[in-house]
């Protein structure tokens, strides 16, 4: 019986043989064809999954400060779902409009102009003609229909939507300014105030991996930590791609409205009081420890001052970031800031080579020489040397100021080293 | 006279004559080429015709080529058929060769590292022309390849084809068999999704519970490279799949070969006297020539296997890409691949050690040993009742095992999760939860309960009313909307806020819906004992413009549990825990998905 069923003849193998290669041909050709099509609706789909993937890390592990609908939570994250992420400028349109009237404008007013220069040595005819079309222009220009009607209409345009927009501007939207030609500048990108060049997926992914490391300092509730496994967080970095999918399917590209601007909880804070401010108001001061402790007599300090320049909220009078806080935060990069006073008091001026040392001269010291001492447990040579030259004695005193706020000993009295702070007197 | 210091074509040309010189210098390559055949040799051999010349050229390629010095250069007439070989050995070489092929090709687009492995695989599906079916093709080629080989050895065996002088041949078959086991099991890793895993994960965890534990724990770091599997181990089983399993498959494949070369193919056992063995001894009237008989039957053999592949593989058949391996999540229904079922089978009898490492090997030992412990000269069915006995009793034990070893069979899970698994579970296996396929725009944004398909007809309205009343502002909704809130991270919606209210499914919206709804409901009622007095609900929110939120909720009355069994009394009912007061205690069950419009779940799967 299955003897029959070989196929006995030869002619008969062969056929079969060519008709099964030459189908595979054709079928191989066949999907081949199609491919474009097929790559084309996977990556498609592909795509679509990540941004759900996305979507449930982001429930997770996002919701808690970026809000559930994206539009982030007063004082612990700011919106995602935001036209200003997505660097949506609510006044491109407008500003083409007015642009477009004003070289209107200024074309016809050159005609106009050339016309009267031409009207002097024109024959009578000719003169006729320019009359004509003088009139036409100055209708043009300031008639019923003509351009300055035009134009307040489209100002009439923007000013609403100033308007509109303000209850956003309050809440931290930048504020757009109106220029002398009428159109609107403003910073509208979130990329472009942070002079980011790349993309806003690889700024969101880039996010996602480092954090932000210093936010702590300007956000009052919430830091944005890493969340990569390259630094030790819990996502993948497939994770953070699909995270990133999901945060860019907010997009709308040109529909974003209004709404969505007033519908934001939360805009972006900006670390750095006064940016800009690069210019010295101060003269450095120096390295000198003993003169800096003299003079510091003359000033007083300000703590709330002292605190915004030591958590980069303020520059200093050399204009100069010195962001004490991205490091002395919790001991972990560099030694603690709240309890410095209270343990040299206590602890450090024990050591021999402290001996008659105020709190107020170890402090400047450390600042101003940073290799003077090095605080057990942390290495040499991390903190850079040139603070002396990047703050003055306002900016010094005011430091100090902030950081006596946590202590609960005077400042200018030399401990003694048999009884620490237990019968020290709190500063009035 | 040359015109040349030395004989060339031009003289040929010359003498004979421009075509005839052509035509003799083609058909010398021609000879070359096939080690002794010259165009009109092929010519009459595809025509089936008698070989024109003396000695016969159709024996020269087995003598003075190399591919065809490991075939017979005739075989026996009784051999030819369709039995009682079933073409099965040679498809099994066939094979090794198609998925070195097709294998070659997928190596170029992967890299082996957790990584970007995964993303190689994207980009081979959505970038790379010919990739899926090329994966595809690869992919179903595998899973051929372990049946194949395990049927030839089947067919071995019932046809006593191992018997002496064929022992070793048979052994060396069974290192085939387990080559190709594993050849098929180590390509299962390298997608890198969960499928791949997990998979994997438990064949290489079977290999921790080799006794002693010091040899179990030392080679399963061997084999993943570190605690749980992770670079290492996929770069172990990417150079195992690649390098040391094929080298070990074509070494024993050239010894298998020469084997048959050696011994010749055993005849169907009714033609031989018993006890004789005549394969080397095939009478001139019996002997039909490899080439071309042979020949062309086996080329056009490779013509429709490869055929049925390709037509598969375009229209039936994709190779599966789960989601992204991840250590952390253990999908539901987990099993190994399907040819080591038997083994997770066995293991759900008891003693991971007994029945995961002694019983393989146990079963691996008698493969090897079979030939030399059955030494019974006869190879007639009649005469060896035992042996096939033996072999059916394997057949269907392995079937069992096999069954077994399926997540259906003796795998607790409760019923909250089943109903999860049934209505949501990530496309795996081929399969997907029910609700994954339902159209974007079918699943408008509300709030819908099994409680409306439980109803009777014209009773669905105050079903629901009475459903609204006993979530809002109640306890069970504070509890319900709590639960949203802080476990599965929905707190957009709070039953004491808003206005949202169950309603009923909108039939003419989302008829898909519906019928998807009513499944729900059978499979609440299915667990009625467990799920008592339960019902479910479907929440769809709209999350972004083309993305939907679907929590699936479950809510049921607790009772008394013993190891996740209802306890029943003596009616057969169960026993609900009541609070003091007399009111139930409530349980409530939360899983979600996101659908997009893009996903089209419905198209792949």
């Amino acid at each position: 019986m299955l003897q029959r069923l070989l196929i006995d003849r030869i002619e008969n193998r062969i056929l079969v043989g060519i008709t099964m290669f030459v189908g595979i041909m054709i079928l191989i050709g066949w999907v081949a064809i199609n491919e474009g099509e097929r790559m084309r609706s996977f990556t498609n789909q592909f795509e679509a999954r990540s941004i759900e993937f996305g979507a449930e890390l982001f429930a997770a592990n996002c919701t808690t400060c970026h809000g559930v609908d994206g539009r982030g939570i007063g004082n612990f994250g700011p919106a995602l779902n935001s036209p200003y992420l997505f660097g949506h400028n609510y006044f491109a349109s407008i500003n083409n409009q007015i642009t477009a009237i004003n070289a209107r404008e200024a074309q016809l007013i050159a005609e106009r102009d050339a016309l009267m220069q031409e009207f002097v040595n024109a024959n009578d005819a000719r003169r006729e003609q320019i009359r004509a079309r003088r009139d036409e222009i100055e209708a043009i220009l300031t008639g019923e229909d003509g351009l300055a009607a035009e134009r307040a209409a489209v100002f009439a345009e923007r000013d609403n939507l100033l308007n509109s927009l303000q209850p956003a501007i309050d809440l931290g939207y930048p504020q757009p300014t109106v220029n002398e030609d009428g159109t609107v500048t403003s910073v509208y990108s979130r990329l472009a105030f942070l002079e980011w060049n790349g993309s806003l997926e690889s700024f969101i992914y880039t996010t996602l991996v480092h954090g932000r490391p210093t936010s702590k300092t300007y956000w009052e509730n919430a830091q944005m930590v890493s969340w990569s496994q390259q630094t030790g967080a819990p996502l993948r970095d497939d994770q953070l791609r699909n995270l990133t999918a999901y945060i860019m399917n907010w997009d709308k590209g040109n529909a974003w409205t209004i709404e969505d601007a007033l519908a934001v909880r939360q805009y972006p804070l900006v670390p750095v009081a006064g940016g800009g401010e690069m210019v010295a108001s101060a003269p450095p001061v120096g390295t000198d420890v003993d003169a800096i402790v003299a003079q510091l007599d003359t000033v007083v300090g300000d703590p709330v001052r002292g605190e915004q320049i030591y958590n980069n909220q303020q520059r200093s009078q050399l204009g100069a970031r010195l962001g004490c806080g991205g490091c002395h935060l919790n001991g972990v990069a560099g030694p603690a800031h709240n309890a410095k006073w209270d343990h040299f008091f206590n602890e450090r001026s024990q050591l021999p080579q402290f001996a008659g040392y105020t709190v107020q001269k170890y402090l400047v010291e450390s600042i101003v020489n940073t290799g003077a001492y090095i605080v057990p447990g942390y290495a040499a040579g991390q903190m850079p040397g040139d603070f002396a030259n990047r703050m003055s004695l306002q900016d010094m005193a005011d430091i100090l100021a902030y950081l006596h706020t946590f202590s609960t000993v005077d400042p200018y009295v030399p401990p003694t080293p048999a009884e620490p702070s237990a019968e020290a007197t709190p500063e009035a | 006279m040359s015109i040349l210091p030395f004989p060339s074509f031009l003289d040929d040309i010359k003498e004979k004559g421009f075509k005839r010189a052509v035509f003799e210098g083609v058909d010398d390559i021609v000879k070359s080429i096939t080690a002794g055949m010259n165009i009109q040799d092929i010519r009459e051999a595809l025509r089936g015709e008698a070989p024109s010349r003396r000695p016969n050229p159709r024996l020269q390629p087995h003598s003075d080529g190399f591919w065809l010095h490991m075939r017979p250069s005739f075989f026996h007439k009784d051999m030819t058929g369709v039995y009682p070989t079933f073409r099965l050995g040679w498809l099994s070489t066939y094979f090794v060769f198609f998925e070195t092929i097709t294998g070659m090709f997928l190596m170029v687009w992967y890299t082996p590292s957790p990584q970007i492995a995964y993303g190689n695989m994207v980009a081979i599906l959505s970038n790379v022309p010919l990739g899926q079916l090329m994966r595809d093709l690869h992919r179903l080629g595998a899973e051929a390849m372990v049946l194949i080989v395990t049927l030839h050895m089947i067919r071995t065996f019932m046809t006593g084809s191992y018997k002496k002088p064929r022992q070793f041949t048979w052994f060396s078959g069974v290192i085939l068999l387990f080559a190709t086991f594993f050849l098929s099991f180590s390509g299962y890793l390298l997608p890198w999704d969960q499928l791949a895993l997990w998979a994997v994960t438990i064949g290489a965890s079977m290999v921790e519970a080799s006794p002693p534990p010091i040899v179990g724990e030392t080679l399963n770091l061997l084999l993943r490279g570190g605690p749980d599997i992770g670079a290492n181990g996929l770069l172990r089983f990417y150079l195992l799949h690649v390098l040391a399993v094929p080298a070990i498959l074509f070494i024993f494949t050239g010894v298998h070969y020469y084997k048959v070369i050696i011994h010749g193919h055993s005849l169907p056992p009714q033609k031989e006297n018993i006890g004789e063995d005549t394969a080397k001894r095939v009478p001139l009237d019996k002997r039909v020539y490899f080439i071309p008989d042979v020949l062309t039957s086996e080329i056009m053999w490779i013509g429709v296997t490869s055929f049925i592949l390709v037509v598969l593989c375009v229209w039936f058949y994709h190779a599966p890409l789960e989601a992204h391996a991840d250590p952390q999540v253990t999908p539901l229904g987990t099993t190994a691949p399907w040819y080591f079922l038997w083994i997770q089978g066995a293991l759900k009898l008891g003693d991971k050690v007994l029945w995961g490492i002694i019983f393989p090997t146990v079963v691996l030992l008698i493969f090897f040993a079979w030939p030399y412990l059955d030494n019974t000269p006869s190879r007639r069915y009649a005469d060896r009742r035992f042996a096939l006995i033996v072999c059916f009793a394997f057949m269907s034990s392995f079937t069992v095992l096999s069954y077994m070893g399926t997540a259906e069979y003796g795998v607790n899970t409760t019923a909250d999760q089943e109903i999860f698994y049934y209505m949501a579970h990530e496309p795996a296996h081929n399969r997907m939860g029910i609700i994954l396929p339902v159209p974007f725009e079918q699943l408008p944004a509300g709030f819908y309960t099994t409680r409306e398909f439980t109803a009777e007809e014209g009773m669905k309205e105050s079903a629901i009313a009475a459903l609204n009343e006993a979530l809002y502002g109640t306890e069970l909704g504070k509890q319900l909307a709590e639960k949203l809130k802080t476990e599965a991270h929905n707190p957009a919606f709070n039953l004491d806020a808003t206005n949202i209210r169950v309603r009923p499914v909108p039939q003419a919206e989302a008829p898909r819906l519906a019928y998807v709804m009513e499944l729900f409901e059978k499979q609440v009622a299915k667990e009625d004992k467990e799920l008592y007095n339960g019902w479910g609900a479907v929440l769809i929110t709209d999350n972004q413009d083309n993305l939907k939120r679907i929590d699936i909720i479950l809510v049921w009355e607790a009772i008394e549990l013993e190891n996740g069994q209802p306890v029943l009394d003596e009616n057969g009912n169960v026993k609900p825990i009541l609070k003091d007061d007399g009111t139930p205690v409530y349980n409530i069950a939360i899983d979600h998905v996101f659908i997009h419009r893009d996903a089209a779940y419905f198209m792949n799967y």
